[in-house]
Parts: structure tokens; sequence; C-alpha cells
């Protein structure tokens, strides 16, 4: 056993979860610009879903992860247009109302499938190579990862990716071409959310399924896409995989107590010296 | 003073009046410490109203301020045995000095990034003070982390009257200078640079320093509703810093009106009024708080004090316009 | 005759919170159905403390100044109960503590008597759950151990304790570590721990993070046995999906087949909610209960002064065994009387192995 390969390789997949989760927040943010406070709850409503056909006998991760998809994306659509889009233009009411959205998803997982922690068989190592463990999850998450944040970057480079980007950038032009603005909009954030809840799927084995256990997730998505400067998705990726690395790192050569308060810390300083965001692309709105 | 201002004044007015009337209506010691706690949770959002309102400096840490002020109480009368005025003289300017270095770290940020650095900041406090133990006098147990840290009290017990009028009368002042300052020159700086920062920037304002000075009234204040939530309660915890208390403050001022000062003020009084002490079971109470945030939100935008002022400052220069 | 409960019923201790109220249920169920308590039927105002000492005080004074609840019974975590014991002294309510462990609680009563001698601790303190654990630990034959827990404060205390508790027997720790009570780094604790070869791992963590700790550790490799403080790990639903190729043990204050009383209420608690109680955050809240309605019945009226002279003279039977208070109003737990259980998980459920059977 390598004991300092092993917490290395954890702090990777530990940071792509994170970059899994800011995915969809990334793009919310660059599309929809608002922040949006209830995709840690679609995180845990992918999870729910896991473990409720994990009940049923069903245990494909692929099943789990199809049923939140549609289950995500009819909640992200109704949200995005009954909710997010009328409020586009008090962006600050629109970030505290998605939180009223998550409280309200808490509640309501609570009533539905109680308020203890819940949880599915995580299931051997995918492989051990040479004394390391590579964790099922973890390798889930990287892969998936990886899968989300390069689909994302292709999307926007392509042909097919031009609306959203348009919107995205020029929305008055892509406004006046006759594009139907709201809908890319509300379409966005349903695909955002369907990608949360797909993440909370494929990882619900890992992790202890309880209402509130979107909030932290979210608090270090949040941290990463913003700090990140929101558009880039490499920058992204780089940095959930360096805050994963930190807190394991810390973790296992400082102390475990302190791994958060490390990983907080590095985030303020990042973000006190870096005032524009880690990819240091001048910001020309006001979010 | 506009129309939206002096309607302001008058609700605070009646409110203050109403409450002060309140306990001859035969009210139960639950109700008034129900209401206690809402005068300084209430002054402890108007505070967060300065900030995240008037000077637009969104923030979703403040319950930094907060739990600094109450921890300083209970750490500076329990070990270091200080009186208790002191201690809170104390404590008010610790907060303040708190929030002089976050206003100072964050006068470079704008937009997302001061509410993430003043998230991670006030997530990062209040983890430290969920792992840190004070040294304790007593044997056998220690204080800090989870279950915090008392505040030794100079009074065995207040009575529960004297408690509520003490905090009526401190949020009624705390909300008159709330107003007040954001009436005054400074204020209006703030408002200018809540606008456009750009704007103000280019009228020659100085944006880091009064930033900077938001802040400073802001962490004064929630400073002072902590001492007298310590005062009060005669604990500290580290709930005192959580992110919950911290979304609280953001959420209330969201739905009585960002940058109104008295919506916010009058809303969070009357919301954890309801919640609290109308015994709604738990669920229920959860569930109503979520509705009302979405709910209000979703018809009135700017919130109710918010959407009131713009409605009534649209029909001033409607009528304005029809004087010419 | 009204009893106040007070917990959390929302937010992220909602879980230990909901299960206490549905045990104390069960217990005033079970007082009406054999005639209620001093002639009268037993009805039950429950109060969310939210997790917060402000709010759980504030419930409290609804419950006893609004409700005119009697008594009452709870909170949940230290820091609400701390609020709530103010309430009690100031009101003169008997209040029984079933979960809360801070010895802050019971040293207000050995100092100062007369305020707050109304409070009683039914649940361990922590050098009483450490003295019950070193016990096992002991008798297993283990020398070596690990202790991983939450990085809270009673946690420390705990890891304290036990420490203190063991030094005599010649049992020592190899590693101790405490994760991010928020954000918990798991695996490289998991990693570190196996690294020290110990021959147990005690974990002090009682909430659903628990479980994922558990999941990266058998993942890992580990195959060293773990001895939980109970709580999440003595959910059988949660225990279903951890691996049994190393042996799980859970501590609790009774179990199915401690006693017949015990068997008895674990069968109907199953029955009334559809899963098996988990020994700790329900069974204690139970005993609360049954120790009031007794202590009620000896004194003979509904008397606070009464029932805690009651409280205090008598030794009263409770599902995990016969309760007696200290001078500090703390009940007398790892006694013969009042054992304390350890179980393991097997794949057919949980079989008692401390005490021995």
């Amino acid at each position: 056993m390598n004991p300092v390969a092993q917490v290395i390789l954890d702090g990777i997949f530990t940071g792509s979860t994170y970059a899994l989760i800011a995915a969809g927040l990334a793009l919310i943010l660059g599309v929809v610009k608002v922040v949006n406070l209830s995709h840690g709850a679609f995180f845990s409503l992918g999870a729910y879903v896991a473990y409720v056909l994990s009940t049923k006998g069903v245990t494909h991760p692929a099943a789990a992860a199809l049923f939140a998809c549609v289950i995500a994306f009819a909640f992200g659509v109704f949200l995005g247009k009954s909710f997010i889009n009328p409020l586009r233009s008090h962006p600050f009411s629109v970030a505290v109302g998605s939180l009223g959205f998550a409280i309200l998803f808490e509640q309501a997982a609570q009533i539905l499938w109680g308020p203890h922690p819940v949880s599915i068989g995580a299931g051997p190592p995918w492989a051990v190579v040479s004394g390391v463990v590579v964790r099922r999850w973890g390798a889930v998450s990287l892969l998936a990862s990886v899968v989300v944040l390069l689909g994302l970057a292709l999307l926007l480079s392509s042909r097919w990716g031009l609306p959203i980007k348009l919107v995205a950038e020029e929305e008055e032009v892509a406004g006046s071409v006759g594009m139907d603005v709201e809908k890319i909009r509300y379409l966005t954030f349903g695909f955002a959310s369907a990608a949360a809840a797909v993440a909370g799927a494929l990882l619900a084995p890992a992790v202890s399924i309880a209402p509130t256990m979107g909030r932290v997730p979210l608090i270090l998505s949040l941290i990463v896409v913003v700090a990140s400067g929101m558009e880039n998705v490499g920058a992204i990726f780089l940095l959930a995989v360096g805050l994963g690395l930190l807190s394991n790192l810390s973790a296992y050569l400082v102390s475990p107590q302190w791994s958060y308060v490390s990983l907080l810390s590095v985030i303020c300083l990042l973000l006190v010296l870096r005032p524009m965001g880690l990819s240091a692309t001048p910001l020309g709105r006001d979010y | 003073m506009d129309g939206f201002q002096r309607k302001a004044t008058g609700a605070l007015a009646l409110g203050a009046g109403l409450l002060l009337l309140l306990p001859l209506a035969g009210v139960d010691l639950f109700l008034l410490d129900v209401l206690t706690t809402g005068f300084l949770l209430a002054c402890y959002v108007g505070s967060w109203d300065i900030v995240g309102g008037v000077a637009g400096q969104i923030s979703l840490g403040h319950a930094l301020f907060f739990g600094t002020s109450t921890y300083a109480c209970a750490l500076l009368t329990s070990l270091a045995g200080w009186p208790f005025a002191a201690a809170a003289a104390s404590a008010i300017l610790l907060s303040t000095v708190a929030a002089a270095v976050v206003g100072t770290v964050s006068a470079r940020l704008k937009g997302p990034f001061i509410a993430l650095l003043t998230l991670a900041l006030g997530e990062l406090v209040h983890e430290v003070m969920l792992g840190q133990t004070f040294f304790s006098p007593r044997e056998g147990y220690s204080w800090g982390g989870e279950g915090g840290v008392p505040v030794t009290l100079p009074w065995k017990a207040l009575s529960p009257w004297a408690a509520y009028y003490l905090g009526l009368l401190f949020l009624f002042l705390a909300a008159l200078g709330m107003t007040r300052i954001a009436r005054s020159k400074e204020g209006l700086i703030w408002t200018a640079i809540a606008g456009s920062e750009l704007t103000a920037r280019a009228s020659g304002v100085d944006i880091a320093r009064h930033k900077r000075r938001a802040f400073l009234a802001a962490g004064a204040l929630a400073g002072a509703a902590g001492v007298g939530f310590a005062a009060y309660v005669g604990r500290a915890t580290s709930a005192d810093f959580s992110l919950e208390l911290s979304f609280q403050a953001a959420t209330f001022s969201a739905i009585g009106g960002r940058g109104t000062i008295v919506g916010p003020v009058l809303t969070a009084l009357a919301l954890h009024a309801v919640l609290q002490g109308a015994g709604f079971p738990p669920a229920a109470r959860v569930l109503l708080y979520a509705l009302a945030l979405l709910l209000t939100l979703r018809f009135f935008p700017e919130g109710v004090a918010g959407t009131l002022r713009s409605r009534l400052r649209a029909r001033r220069m409607v009528s304005e316009g029809a004087d010419r | 005759m009204r009893i106040g409960v007070l917990a959390p019923l929302s937010g992220p201790f909602a879980s230990g919170g909901s299960a206490f109220l549905q045990a104390v249920t069960l217990a005033a169920e079970d007082a009406n159905a054999a005639g209620g308590v001093l002639g009268k039927r037993v009805e039950l105002v429950v109060a969310d403390t939210q997790g917060r000492v402000d709010i759980a005080r504030s419930e409290a004074l609804r419950l006893t100044s609004r409700e005119k609840a009697f008594a009452l019974i709870g909170a949940y975590l230290s820091e609400e109960t701390i609020g709530v014991i103010e309430v009690a002294a100031a009101s003169r309510s008997v209040l029984l503590v079933p979960v809360a462990a801070t010895a802050e609680i019971t040293d207000h009563v050995r100092r100062e008597y007369d305020r707050y001698r109304y409070v009683f601790r039914i649940g361990y303190s922590i050098p009483q759950w450490a003295g019950m654990m070193a016990e096992f630990l002991a008798r297993q034959g283990f020398t070596r151990y690990a202790f991983v827990g939450a990085g809270i404060r009673w946690n420390r205390e705990l890891a304290l304790e036990l420490e203190k508790a063991l030094a005599p027997r010649g049992i020592t720790p190899v590693y101790e570590a405490f994760y991010s009570p928020r954000s918990p780094a798991f695996e490289p604790v998991a990693v570190a721990a196996m690294a020290k070869a110990p021959e147990v791992l005690v974990l002090g963590d009682p909430g659903g993070n628990s479980a994922e700790f558990m999941k990266r550790l058998r993942e890992g490799g580990a195959t060293f046995p773990v001895l939980s403080v109970g709580g999440t790990l003595g959910d059988a639903r949660i225990a279903a999906a951890l691996p049994l190729n190393a042996p799980l043990f859970v501590q609790a204050a009774a179990w199915k087949g401690a006693s017949p009383a015990a068997t008895r209420y674990v069968e109907k608690f199953e029955k009334r909610y559809g899963y098996a109680p988990v020994g700790y955050s329900d069974t204690l809240p139970f005993d609360a209960a049954m120790l009031l309605f007794q202590a009620l019945r000896t004194a003979g009226r509904a008397d606070s002064d009464a029932v805690v002279k009651a409280l205090e003279a008598g030794a009263f039977p409770g599902i995990a065994g016969t309760y007696r208070f200290d001078a500090s109003h703390q009940a007398v737990w790892g006694t013969s009387e009042l054992p304390g259980y350890v179980i393991r998980w097997e794949a057919d459920g949980a079989r008692i192995v401390y005490p021995a059977p």
C-alpha cells in the first residue's frame, strides 16, 4: 500500500465530484445569468431517485441516472419557466427564491422518505492497482465530470451550441434574429438541473442520503464556479481537482479536523488576490 | 422626505405603538419571549440591509459579525471575568473590527465575488468554532464547540417584561438610526454605489472607502444585536455563526424589500413572530416559510416594501409630469 | 396530565429528533392503554427545538407557561438542553434529559442543587459511555485501538475519557483523528488509520457521516473490527448496505433480546413505525417517559418536588435495565442493573455480544 498515492488519487476523485456539480451551475450562471441555490437540492433529488429504485430492486446506475435525469429536467424546466425567467431582472430575488426551493425540497424529502439517512450498498472497489485502491464512485465521478465538462466545451464551440452561446453573450442579438431566448433559458436550466441530479444518482452509493445532504456540495461547487471565472471549463475542472487534492492532502499531512478550514482559507485568499477569478477575463457585466 | 419615506416612518411608529401596548392585551410569557428575540433578530436583519441593501454589497456571511459579538460577550465575561458592560462594549468594537477587515478585503471585489468571499469567511469561522474547545475553569467538561460558551450576566433573572421593553426600545432606536444613516449623505453615496459603481466612481467617489464604511456600520449594528442576544439568551453557540443565520438575513431582507430598512426590519419581526409564535407543526412551519419566500418574490420581486416604494415613486413621477 | 417533549424535528438533526418523539409517543400510548397515570390520560405537547439554544429555551417556555406541561422530556443536543434547564429550574418543572451528554447539565445540579434539582439525566454521561466501551474492548482482548470521531467538542471529550479508561488496562491508542463535521475528508483518515494497523477502530460519530466513513474504510480494504458509539450505524437499513466481511459492533442502551421488556418495545416500535429502533435516540427517550410515569405513580400526586423525591429515592425499571440516580441526578450506567449493550451486525440482523448473553 502506498498511502500518499492513495490520498492523491482520492483527492482527485473528491475534486471531480465538485467539478461534476459545478458544471451545471456554470451553465446556469453563463446562460441564464443567475446564481442558483437550488442546485444542491437537485443533487439530493438524484440520490433519492437512486435510493428509491434500489429499494425496488433496480440497482443499475444507468437506470438511476436516466430516471433522475427525466424527473429533474421536468422540475428544472418548471422552475425555470415559472420562477427564474420572470424574475431574471432581479438576480438577488432569484438567488434567494432558489434557496426557497431548496428548503421546500428538503422538507418534502423529509416528509416523503423520512428524516433518517438512508444508504445504498457501495460494492467492491473498481480495481486495486499496485496497492492503490481505485474507488468505484471515484472512478465514476472522474469519468462523468470529464465527459460532462468536455461535452459542455464541445457544445459551446460547435454549431449546435451557437444559440446557447449567443444567448449567453449577446442576448439582444439572439432575440433580434428570432430565437426564443426565454425557451433557451428554461431549457438550459432544465438541462443543468438534470446534470446535478444525474451526479446525485451516480454518486448515491458512496454517500449517506439525507434531506440536507446537498448543502455543503452546493457551497463548494458554487465557490469553484465563481472563483474559476465562470465560463472557462478547463479552469473549473482544475480548480475543483485542486481543491479536492488540497482537502485530502491537508487532512492527511496536517489534520483532518482542519481540512475544510484550510480549503476555505485558500479560497478566501484566492478571491482576495485574484478579484476577477482565476482565468482573469475581465467581467463585462454585473451579476 | 418623499412619500415612501413618510409612510415608512409612519409604519415604524405605528408598529412601535402597537408593540408598546401589546403586553396590556394579556400576552403570555412565551409570546413575550418570541417578540423579544424577534426584536434582536430584526435589528440583525436591518444591519444586513445597510450593507446588502442600501450599499448593494450582498453578504452571505453576515452571521460572522453577530457571532463575533456573542462569543466576545461570552468569553470575556465567563473566561476573562470582565464585567458585562465592558464585555459588551468590546464585543461591539470587535464585530466592527471584523466588519472593517471584511470590508477592506472585499473592497476590490464586486457582485458574486463579495457574496462568495463572505460566504467562505462565514463558513470558515463557523467550522473553526465547531471544532474549537476553549479553556475551561471547571473540571469535568470544557466550553466551546457545538455546546458554546455561557455568558455571565450581572442579573440573576431579568424580568420578561423588562427584557421585552428594553428589546423594543433597542429595536426602535436601531431602526430609527438605520433609516437615518440610509438617508444621510453617506447613505446616498452607498445607494449610488449600489446603483452603479461605475457612475459613482466617475463622479469621483472613493468606492473602497465608502464600501468599507457600509460594512463598518452594518458590523457595529449586527454586533449590537449580538450583545442583546447574548444578554437575553445567556449563551453563545456555534449556531451564531451558521450559514443558516447568514442566509436568514438575506431572505428576510429579500421578502421585506432590500434597501428599504423598514421593510426588512418589520418583515423579520412579523415573520419570526408568526413562524415561531403561532405554534405551527414543524413541517408546516418550514413549508410556510419557503412558500412565503417564493410567493412574495414571485409577485413582489423587489420585496414588499421595495415594490411599494417603486410604485409610489412611479406615481409621483407621473403626477409631477402631469403638473408640468 | 400534559407532558412536554422537546426535540429537533426539522433541519439536519431531525433524524434523531423524530425517533425521539416516536418513542415517547409509544410510551404515552402504553401508559394510556394501561389506564393513564394517576387516573389521568397522558397528553403529549410537542416542541421543535431546531438545534438552537434560543429556540429550545423559547419552546420550553411555551410548554411550561402556555401549554401547562407538568414535566419536560428533552432536549436532544447539548446546546438545546442548556437552554431548557434554565426554564425547567425557573418554572420548577421536572426535566428528564434522555440523550444530551454534556457534563454541564449534571454539574448544574451538583453546584446549585436547590435551583436545578428538577433536572435528571437518563442517558449515559461521557465518562460512563467511555467506561462501558472500555469494558467491552478489554473483554474482547484488544490492545491497540484507533479512535475516529467528528470534530465536535463532545467527541473529543469521549476520546479523552476512553483513553483514560483504557490506560489502566494496558490498551493504548495508535491513532486518533477527528474529521471535519461539515465537509469531512474521509479517505485520508481511513488511509492513515489503516497504516497504523489497529486491532479495532472506535468510531465516535453517531451521525450520518459515520455510514459514509464506514464505506470508505471497508472499500479501502480495512479488515479490522469497528466499534461504533451507536446512532446511524445502529439502523438496520444502514447496516444492510455495508459489507460485513469484518465485524461491526454498535453500542446501544438496549436491544431486542436484552430483556422481555426490550423485545416487546422493539416489536411494538417496528410494527408502529415500520423500522427497527437504533437503541439510542429512541430507547433512552422511551425509558425517560416510563421513568416519569413510574415516579408520578410513586409520588402519588402531580407535584414536582414529590416526583423529584421519588426519582432520587427509587430504582425504576426501564427497557435498558433498572435506573438509579446519583447525587448529581445522573443515571448510574455501566452496572449489572443498567449495563449498556454492544451488538454485532450479522447477515440476518444483530446479535448482542456484550454483556455476554
